[in-house]
């Protein structure tokens, strides 16, 4: 028997029965506030996911992450409040007032349809993101210098957000006054209902790009992580995977965005922060950037630790969340997953050598 | 009762003046990324916890001022020394376990600088601290249309003695030549006798060294609190990555014209918009000169 | 390959049904147990009463609001001390936001729904009043906030302690143009508060037959003002009108002085430099500046006098100075007090008391000269303040002297230069068309 870590129908199963457990969470607990803090930490997950997808198997250490995720949860924040806004009587959100704004701007009109709203929410991101990967993976940007290169945009994003305040209200944010309503329904973000959506969305995103990473252009982003150079003399054109990866993680994190908005009802510049990007890095190599399922449990173990450790630990969250850091990526390079793989490794080492092994 | 406030027209004395301040800017980039650009050139490491020595050196100034009375120009030396000493400690004790890892340093050092955030708000309390300058410094000088403060004449002077300094230690002396060989081929100049690990140590804790110098000097303009570094380390790394890898000419460069788009701007219109033309206009950069100014290929490390 | 993509499919078609049946409805929102929905009183006799207290003790903004945080333990143990609320022990839950905008939002609805706490002070930037309003406002709840804010929101649920933008300059402006001159020029922090503060300026200054010069904002957390600078020093007010805040504002003050700049030739009046910024930038830097508040240290009362003494000695009063923020955080636990006593004579009994009914019982609620280190201040029907701002300059020992009180108090006004929005009253916005909108933000 070989290591079990690797085989597939052994991954497929654990996949099915970690969804399965999270969908019975809200059915086991009583008080809403925790059925929101978990949706909440569905969507961190996601953003954890969507850093395994591309820096794990793409191998682009993207700190960028947060544009896609802050532009859909603007187009979220901006849609929720334009069903909250009426055209006769209260045009504008208030905070234009401030601006000098007497009309609504035309940035913001296609928000009044929500359909249309959390569509552009879902697509910009990712088109930028396309943009963007073409214009870096084209001139073969690579290592550090994506890194770079997705921070300084992600800054330029971060202060445009600040600056632009007749359009984004600034430091102050977006806070919409009543839950996302949907046709006759309305989403209450302490409901079960946002719990489940915010699943569905994760199952059917990490069951996806599983799939797609065990297809053969999976193979080939890996290929691509490992070599760029002998994956480009074997013909496969390097920036095309590596702009397709890029776009798809910034499709991720955007409908993490979105959700985002639903269930916290808030948007603001912290969105785009430099730290909160890196953070989700973190996030991904706790449970192991190279397992999609372990990135969303290291996002679920920081979180849920940061909040219910809470006051014990209260001065030294950050420097516990530091130094955990500093000793994974130390001595744990591929975080708790590559644990797990070295554990039961030794259970299936009598057999003989693996079998290929595809991503986890 | 409206003004204008977005643009500014041109006029002859105060545009010669955001000149001035475009290169008083530069020189405070420089400074603070000054470190960060000889780390990276000679050993690959992305510090992202510079910004955080910058810190260190800042409270070093602060402790050294109210705990010892130090008078400030013996403490900008002594933040030198003291955050070298914390950087050489840090590169033995982490950072030479990663050299083969570039991105993972990047993450670590991240990593670095949370905990020396919180660290020196637990140790010395998160409220800012307050480094006082020499009156003669907190007056400002003038000649012909230029008004300019004596403390930003100070930092000016100050980041070009560094650069000289630094450009000298690297060409003219037996270390720096040291320095350049392990740059250029580690196992070469390790089979000639050179011993690495000692001189990326020195380099790292000389890059650590002139962010604390850089720190003494940023504590007496603003304010000295745990997340200040933060504020920097963004521009730093522009400055390096515009400027090429490995090449402090490109760093004095980048960092000169980095300033003075960002001043000419911030003149026209107004800060934040100008810092958002500077990211913007960096990543235009790098898509058509990757490798930055003055590096001949891009580093495959 | 070929069993993979089998369960696979698989799968997602069960995970379909599961999204397929919230989407459409199918069971939405049966498992809310809200507290409110139960009908569980939120004080029970005998108990205590719980309210939260949400500031940040750690991070960025713990500069600000650790001290917040102990001026409301303070003057709970006061209360407390003094026999509690009607014989009701005052319980606070005290939670750390880690000046970080995602735990305000994420604290305040475990105040809410698992600690069941009745009110909540927190808060000290707009940012997190925002995090907070929208939880606040759908389990029609209340939040105390006690600080300064552009105003401009009308809602149900959120009583306010600090001077509004209406509040805040208008004397200050008037007070400049007559002591210094005519020409103004604006600084700011880059958000909100700041151009909403400056357009009310504008108002005053124009009627005080003032001129401004120009306008121009910081990013906040900035420390470069050089440019700013540059832009004044070629334009030469006659005073700058600053709504710079935290770090930047020290920053600001700094290079003033180090530009070469003088105090007495061109002050900077604002509105946050305080007895806490003025000591972490050093007195010299301060001295001769002036700032528009409701409440300084320095203020010659008995009231006042007392609340310094006893602040600073007990065990919460490390931080060695009180100033504006501490003092209208003070003041909206015993806005709390009063409304908690008003409802509960109302109600009959402190179990049907609610925390909707704490808001609309506190119009009309008068802090009186023996409680109010500030002076006599009472609640509008909006629950804002009506106050009496001041003015005071710094001098070299860090303290401010008053050189202006306002004679009367001055009424709060959420909407005033807005009056085509239409006007905020106890039940709402009344809009121009006749319609009340319950709560805008």
């Amino acid at each position: 028997m070989s290591n079990p870590y690797h085989n597939p129908k052994a991954q497929w199963a654990a996949y099915l029965v970690f969804f399965v457990v999270l969908a019975c969470v809200p059915l086991m607990v009583e008080n809403t506030f925790t059925v929101n803090l978990l949706a909440r930490f569905l969507v961190l997950g996601m953003l954890a996911l969507s850093v395994s997808l591309v820096w794990g198997y793409g191998g682009i250490l993207s700190l960028g992450q947060g544009i896609a995720f802050g532009l859909a949860a603007y187009g979220m924040g901006m849609t929720m409040q334009m069903q909250a806004q009426d055209p006769e009587s209260m045009p504008i959100p208030s905070f234009m007032l401030t601006n000098e704004l007497t009309e609504l701007p035309a940035l913001w009109e296609p928000f009044w349809h929500a359909p249309t709203g959390i569509a552009l929410a879902l697509i910009v991101p990712t088109l930028f993101f396309a943009a963007l990967g073409t214009i870096m993976f084209q001139a073969r940007v690579a290592g550090v210098f994506v890194a770079i290169v997705t921070l300084a945009m992600l800054s330029a994003w971060y202060s445009m957000a600040f600056d632009m305040q007749p359009y984004t209200a600034g430091f102050n944010g977006i806070s919409p006054p009543n839950p996302l309503q949907l046709g006759e329904y309305s989403i209450d973000p302490y409901s079960a209902t946002a719990y489940w959506i915010a699943l569905a969305c994760l199952t059917v995103l990490t069951l996806g790009l599983k799939a797609l990473l065990h297809s053969k252009f999976g193979l080939i982003i890996q290929a691509v992580r490992e070599d760029p150079e002998r994956a480009r003399f074997l013909g496969y054109s390097v920036a095309a995977y590596q702009v397709s990866v890029f776009t798809l993680s910034g499709f991720v994190a955007a409908v993490a965005g979105v959700l985002w908005v639903m269930i916290v009802q808030y948007v603001s510049p912290t969105a785009l922060e430099v730290s909160f990007s890196v953070t989700m890095v973190i996030w991904a190599a706790v449970g192991g950037r190279m397992s999609l399922i372990g990135a969303i449990i290291g996002a679920f173990l920081v979180n849920g630790m940061q909040s219910f450790l809470g006051d014990e630990l209260l001065y030294g969250f950050l420097l516990v969340l530091g130094g955990l850091f500093i000793v994974i990526v130390r001595f744990l390079p591929n975080g708790l997953a590559g644990l797990l793989e070295s554990v039961l490794g030794r259970f299936g080492k009598r057999a003989a050598p693996s079998d290929a092994g595809g991503p986890v | 009762m409206s003004v204008n406030h977005f643009w500014t027209a041109f006029a002859f004395e105060p545009f010669m003046n955001a000149l001035l301040i475009g290169l008083s800017m530069a020189s405070i980039w420089l400074i603070a990324a000054l470190g960060l650009a000889i780390v990276y050139g000679t050993m690959g490491v992305i510090n992202m916890a510079h910004g955080e020595f910058v810190m260190l050196g800042a409270y070093t100034t602060y402790l050294l001022q109210s705990v010892f009375g130090l008078p400030f120009l013996l403490c900008v030396p002594c933040a030198f020394l003291i955050v070298a000493a914390i950087g050489a400690i840090i590169e033995k004790l982490l950072i030479r376990h990663l050299y083969k890892r570039p991105l993972d340093t990047l993450l670590a050092t991240w990593g670095l600088s949370l905990v020396l955030v919180q660290g020196v708000r637990l140790l010395v309390g998160p409220e800012p601290k307050n480094v006082t300058s020499p009156a003669f410094l907190n007056a400002s000088m003038q000649f012909w249309v230029f008004e300019l403060s004596w403390f930003r004449v100070f930092i000016f002077g100050v980041t070009i003695a560094a650069f000289v300094v630094t450009w000298w230690l690297l060409q003219k002396t037996r270390v720096g030549l040291m320095v350049r060989a392990v740059t250029q081929n580690k196992e070469i100049a390790a089979a000639h006798g050179i011993d690495a690990g000692r001189v990326y140590t020195l380099t790292f804790a000389y890059g650590a060294g002139l962010a604390g110098l850089a720190g003494a000097m940023f504590g007496a303009i603003k304010n000295v609190f745990p997340d200040m570094g933060a504020g920097y380390i963004v521009e730093a790394f522009l400055v390096v990555v515009v400027g090429g890898v490995g090449s402090l000419a490109g760093s004095l460069v980048s960092a000169l014209g980095l300033g003075e788009i960002y001043s000419v701007f911030a003149y026209f219109t107004n800060g934040t918009f100008a810092k958002f033309w500077l990211f913007l206009l960096v990543v235009i950069f790098l898509r058509f000169r990757p490798q930055g100014l003055f590096s001949e290929a891009l580093a495959r490390r | 390959m070929k069993g993979s993509r089998r369960s696979f499919l698989k799968s997602s078609a069960a995970l379909g049904t599961v999204a397929g049946a919230s989407a459409i409805g199918g069971f939405p929102q049966l498992l809310i147990k809200d507290a409110n929905a139960q009908g569980k009183p939120w004080v029970t006799k005998g108990g205590t009463i719980k309210v939260g207290v949400l500031f940040s003790l750690t991070g960025s903004l713990a500069v600000v609001e650790t001290d917040s945080n102990q001026v409301v333990q303070f003057a709970i143990d006061k209360i407390n001390k003094a026999g509690g609320i009607m014989g009701m022990k005052v319980e606070p839950v005290i939670i750390d936001a880690k000046s970080d905008i995602k735990v305000y939002s994420e604290k305040i609805s475990q105040l809410i729904l698992k600690d069941r706490v009745i009110a909540t002070f927190g808060g000290y930037t707009s940012a997190s009043r925002r995090a907070m309003a929208p939880i606040v406002m759908s389990r029609d709840h209340l939040l105390y906030y006690p600080t300064c804010y552009e105003g401009r929101e009308c809602t149900q649920n959120i009583v306010n302690t600090g001077p509004l933008a209406n509040q805040h300059s208008q004397d200050l402006i008037p007070f400049m143009v007559k002591n210094f001159g005519k020409k103004v020029y604006f600084v700011g922090s880059n958000y909100i508060w700041p151009k909403e503060s400056n357009k009310n300026a504008k108002v005053w200054l124009e009627r005080a037959g003032g001129e401004l010069l120009g306008e121009e904002y910081v990013e906040l957390g900035g420390s470069d003002f050089t440019s700013i600078f540059n832009k004044i020093r070629q334009t030469k007010p006659d005073f700058i009108f600053s709504t710079v805040v935290g770090d930047s504002d020290i920053a600001l003050h700094k290079q003033f002085k180090q530009e070469g700049f003088k105090v007495d030739k061109m002050p900077i009046a604002a509105l946050t430099t305080g007895e806490i910024e003025i000591r972490a930038m050093g007195a010299e830097f301060g001295a001769g500046h002036f700032l528009s508040a409701p409440y300084f240290e320095a203020l010659d009362t008995p009231t006042n006098k007392k609340f310094v003494d006893e602040y600073l000695s007990s065990k919460y009063g490390k931080g060695g100075v009180t100033h504006y923020n501490m003092e209208e955080t003070y003041l909206s636990v015993y806005a709390f007090k009063a409304a908690f006593e008003k409802a509960a004579a109302k109600a009959g009994s402190v179990e049907a008391v609610t925390p909707r009914m704490l808001r609309d019982v506190t119009p009309g609620i008068r802090l009186e000269d023996d409680i109010s280190p500030e002076g006599l201040v009472w609640f509008d029907e909006t629950c804002h303040l009506y106050m009496k701002p001041k003015i005071g300059q710094c001098g070299g020992d860090g303290q401010f002297k008053i050189v202006q009180a306002a004679k009367d108090h001055i009424a709060p006004d959420p909407f005033v230069i807005y009056p085509e929005r239409g006007v905020c009253k106890f039940d709402g916005l009344h809009t121009k068309d006749g319609k009340v909108l319950k709560s805008v933000l």
